[in-house]
């Protein structure tokens, strides 16, 4: 546990540490930034580097701010004007909610179609697949923008934006989770299949088990273990696609504060959501290892 | 799959009528493109968000069309005969949304707050530069000093900038440069809940009676709320107002406006920004356009209403000058004085010596080829203008043989190429309420964005004067001048499109406005819903 406990600060570590120095090697100067648009005058360059302390050495600068980060001060932002820490305070509810959502829709999405559609007929498991292919390979902006057209524009079932309840949480929720839904499927799919093929199966069947507490109870623990191997990919589709279906949506979010930050090359913003990311990837893969264990009894021993 | 999802959209959309809006009467929801960076008047800095700021707060005088001035919280002024002293009498009857008092030695601590360091530097450097001091001289009487005469002062008494703020709450905001609903203003609403990424709700002020003078009602907002939403895509702000979930929209790209114009439930209005004109500024630095012949040629090699008809369908106005048609400083002469020879373009690059052309069609001369960059950055490049530039690179290829190379960076890399000197030609508009300003930033020789790096001392001159000068119709005068030199003998810009601003609302939305001083929507106090 303490191994795993040292990995996981390891790569908090390494994750500040390449943010800083990818966003320290992008082309372009933090005065410029802190310029912006406005006017620019030798005077106000040299006030703006006085006021962050832009004119110390660079690793002054970087080992200021890991001492900063020990302590929980994210620092400020160039582009909005205040500190870090709470402009993403307030952005992490609605994110959490929205990937949590989408998450929980992908998954029972994935799960319904595989259960129903393993060991199927030819046209069920087409018919699946295709949904699936469909889901996965068009853009999420197209999904979002048509699941808007259709079910908040024209049928006005939905609104539009919005962290407004929970009715409007439905379509971004699909948006995002769809395309999980897609690759899950597959894999649980397929997964379920080779299962029913194992001697095991076999087995069962003979036991008398019916063909559904076969599916439910033996094939879907072994089809679990490519599934749950993708998790990573998942938090890597949902946090990325957030940015996209935020903004399409108008919900508050990580993700449309991340892409003014990234955009406006605003340093401290950026690297704070890419620390966080990071955290949320640790905690997640700790936590699936221990789920291994508890799907397959053979990684206890 | 991907050709049945828009025909089966077509077959929905057909079967749905948009529904009217939620007729409260009172409460009105608007979707805005960009979200505020900040809510501080005094820290400013988008004009797609000026919208907001007379909300909350009012300034000290008001801008007319004509570019005079009207009385707001100051009812009356006077300047000294040598430009140096201003004096503001304050109406008396103004109080803070905190029951402040609103008085002379509020104007002043409004002034003075610029003064603290790292406050608002830009600010203090550039609209605040000839500011002295400002002292009570009664309790509704204050007097401001300047070091030297500053035409643009009553322009910044005008601006978000003069928005005032309860000098209370300078000390009391928890987060003084962001704003929010703790810095408190004098204005029509007062903001009671800001989302960030969602949404901004604000309520009627029903002690309000200060409106500008020429508003077109007296007393408290006819809003009871309103709330502005967040939605950064047009289409789907657009979506929204069709299907009445909102009432207002702003920021309608050419390519919805027929769309709205084709409801008969919604209205769209259009109007120009004042400032200066999208133009592509020539680098004069070095080959090619250091030679004034290749400058002018570029210009007449394209047809200018036609790549606007084929980019904006019809919705552009085109520019001529560099200060834009809405400004007062505008000069008219130089409507259809130049442009759209593509004969003399030729010509024009022949007596230049780039006669030669190679294999691609393209211009050469001592064995390099005509090529230009225009480097934009991406956070900046809005109403379609890298279409637009797709479409000029096609003009200038094919009535010319230019080599246009449009390059559009992250903002980091466009301020290097920019500094680095790796461009030949930059676009550029501003939204300045007073072209003056922006051409002081643009020409000089000195001037903090003049990446023409042009340098006339004559030029320099006339802007200095205009600065100095109290007469309007001077300034006029020699900013005509500048427009001409600039545009004319030195033809170190192309002028191409005059900015402009859409709201789009349902018909019973009433009262909806631009503001003179920027041509951008104005605040909602005259707003109301019709039902």
């Amino acid at each position: 546990m303490i191994k795993r406990l040292v990995t996981g600060l390891a790569v908090l570590w390494a994750a500040a540490t390449a943010s800083y120095v990818a966003l320290l090697l992008a082309p372009g100067d933090t005065v410029d930034i802190l310029v912006g648009d406005g006017p620019d005058t030798p005077e106000i360059r040299a006030r703006i580097v006085a006021e962050w302390g832009l004119d110390r050495p660079e690793i002054v600068q970087y080992l200021s701010y890991l001492w900063r980060l020990l302590h929980g001060d994210l620092g400020r932002s160039y582009q909005l004007q205040r500190g870090v820490g709470e402009i993403l305070a307030g952005q992490v509810g609605p994110t959490a909610q929205l990937t949590l959502a989408a998450a929980g829709t992908g998954v029972t999405l994935a799960a319904v179609i595989a259960l129903v559609t393993a060991g199927r007929g030819r046209w069920a498991r087409g018919a699946a697949s295709a949904a699936e292919l469909v889901s996965v390979s068009v853009p999420p902006f197209l999904i979002g923008i048509v699941l808007l057209s259709v079910f908040s524009f024209t049928l006005g079932w939905f609104p539009v934006s919005g962290a407004q309840g929970p009715r409007a949480l439905v379509l971004p929720a699909l948006a995002l989770g769809l395309p999980v839904a897609g690759v899950l499927g597959q894999v649980l799919r397929g997964g379920l299949e080779r299962a029913l093929e194992q001697p095991f199966a076999v087995t069962a069947r003979a036991r008398g088990l019916t063909e559904r507490a076969l599916v439910g109870r033996h094939a879907l623990r072994h089809a679990l273990i490519p599934a749950v191997t993708l998790a990573g990919w998942f938090t890597g589709t949902l946090l990325g696609g957030a940015v996209i279906t935020e903004v399409l949506f108008g919900r508050p979010g990580l993700g449309q504060v991340a892409m003014q930050a990234v955009t406006g090359r605003d340093m401290p913003v950026v690297m704070a959501v890419v620390l966080l990311a990071a955290v949320v990837y640790v905690t997640l893969s700790t936590l699936l290892d221990l789920a291994y264990r508890v799907i397959d009894p053979r990684i206890r021993g | 799959m991907r050709r049945l999802i828009p025909m089966l959209l077509l077959a929905l959309a057909a079967c749905g009528a948009p529904p009217a809006p939620s007729a409260q009467g009172t409460a009105l929801t608007w979707a805005i493109e960009t979200q505020p960076i900040t809510l501080n008047p005094q820290q400013w800095s988008q004009n797609k968000a000026r919208l907001l700021v007379f909300n909350q707060f009012d300034a000290l005088l008001s801008k007319t069309e004509d570019g005079s001035f009207r009385p707001w919280l100051a009812k009356a002024w006077t300047v000294s005969d040598d430009g140096l002293t201003y004096t503001l009498d304050l109406r008396d009857d103004v109080t803070f949304h905190d029951g402040e008092k609103f008085d002379a030695a509020a104007v002043k601590a409004n002034l003075d707050q610029f003064r603290v360091p790292g406050y608002n530097p830009a600010v203090a450097a550039i609209q605040l530069r000839a500011f002295d001091e400002a002292e009570v001289v009664s309790p509704y009487r204050v007097r401001i000093t300047l070091k030297e005469p500053d035409a643009l002062f009553l322009d910044f008494l005008a601006s978000p900038y003069a928005g005032q703020v309860s000098p209370k709450s300078f000390k009391s905001a928890e987060d003084l440069k962001f704003g929010g609903p703790d810095l408190v203003g004098t204005g029509p609403f007062i903001l009671d809940r800001y989302v960030q990424g969602q949404e901004i709700h604000y309520r009627r002020n029903p002690a309000y009676a200060w409106p500008p003078a020429g508003a077109e009602h007296q007393g408290p907002a006819h809003l009871a709320e309103i709330t502005y939403r967040f939605l950064p895509e047009a289409a789907v702000r657009v979506g929204a107002l069709t299907s009445g979930q909102v009432q207002v929209i702003e920021g309608v790209p050419a390519t919805e406006a027929a769309l709205i114009e084709s409801d008969p439930e919604l209205r769209l209005r259009t109007a120009l920004n004042s400032g200066t004109a999208y133009a592509y500024y020539f680098n004069t630095s070095h080959p090619p356009f250091d030679d004034r012949r290749v400058r002018e040629a570029f210009r007449e090699a394209v047809d200018v209403e036609a790549v606007l008809r084929s980019v904006y369908r019809g919705t552009a106005t085109r520019a001529w000058s560099i200060v834009g048609e809405a400004s007062p400083f505008y000069d008219t002469t130089l409507k259809n004085a130049y442009g759209g020879d593509v004969a003399k373009a030729n010509a024009l690059l022949d007596a230049a010596g780039w006669k030669e052309r190679d294999a691609e069609g393209f211009r050469v001369k001592d064995g390099r080829r005509l090529t230009v960059r225009e480097v934009a950055s991406a956070p900046f490049v809005r109403d379609r203008r890298d279409v637009l530039a797709q479409a000029i690179q096609a003009q200038v290829k094919q009535n010319a043989g230019i080599d246009l190379q449009v390059r559009i960076l992250d903002q980091g890399s466009a301020q290097k190429a920019w500094d680095d000197g790796a461009y030949e030609l930059f676009g550029n508009s501003r939204g300045d309420s007073d072209a003056g300003a922006a051409l002081n930033l643009i020409l000089p020789e000195q001037g903090a964005i003049n990446r023409t790096h042009f340098a006339d001392p004559q030029v320099d001159e006339w802007l200095a004067a205009a600065s100095a000068a109290s007469d309007p119709a001077e300034r006029e005068e020699l900013y005509a001048k500048v427009q001409r030199a600039a545009v004319l003998e030195h033809a170190i810009v192309f002028p191409i499109y005059v900015p402009a601003d859409q709201i789009a609302a349902h018909k019973s939305v009433r009262g909806l406005r631009f503001d003179p001083a920027s041509g951008t929507p104005a605040s909602a106090y005259d707003v109301r819903i019709d039902t």
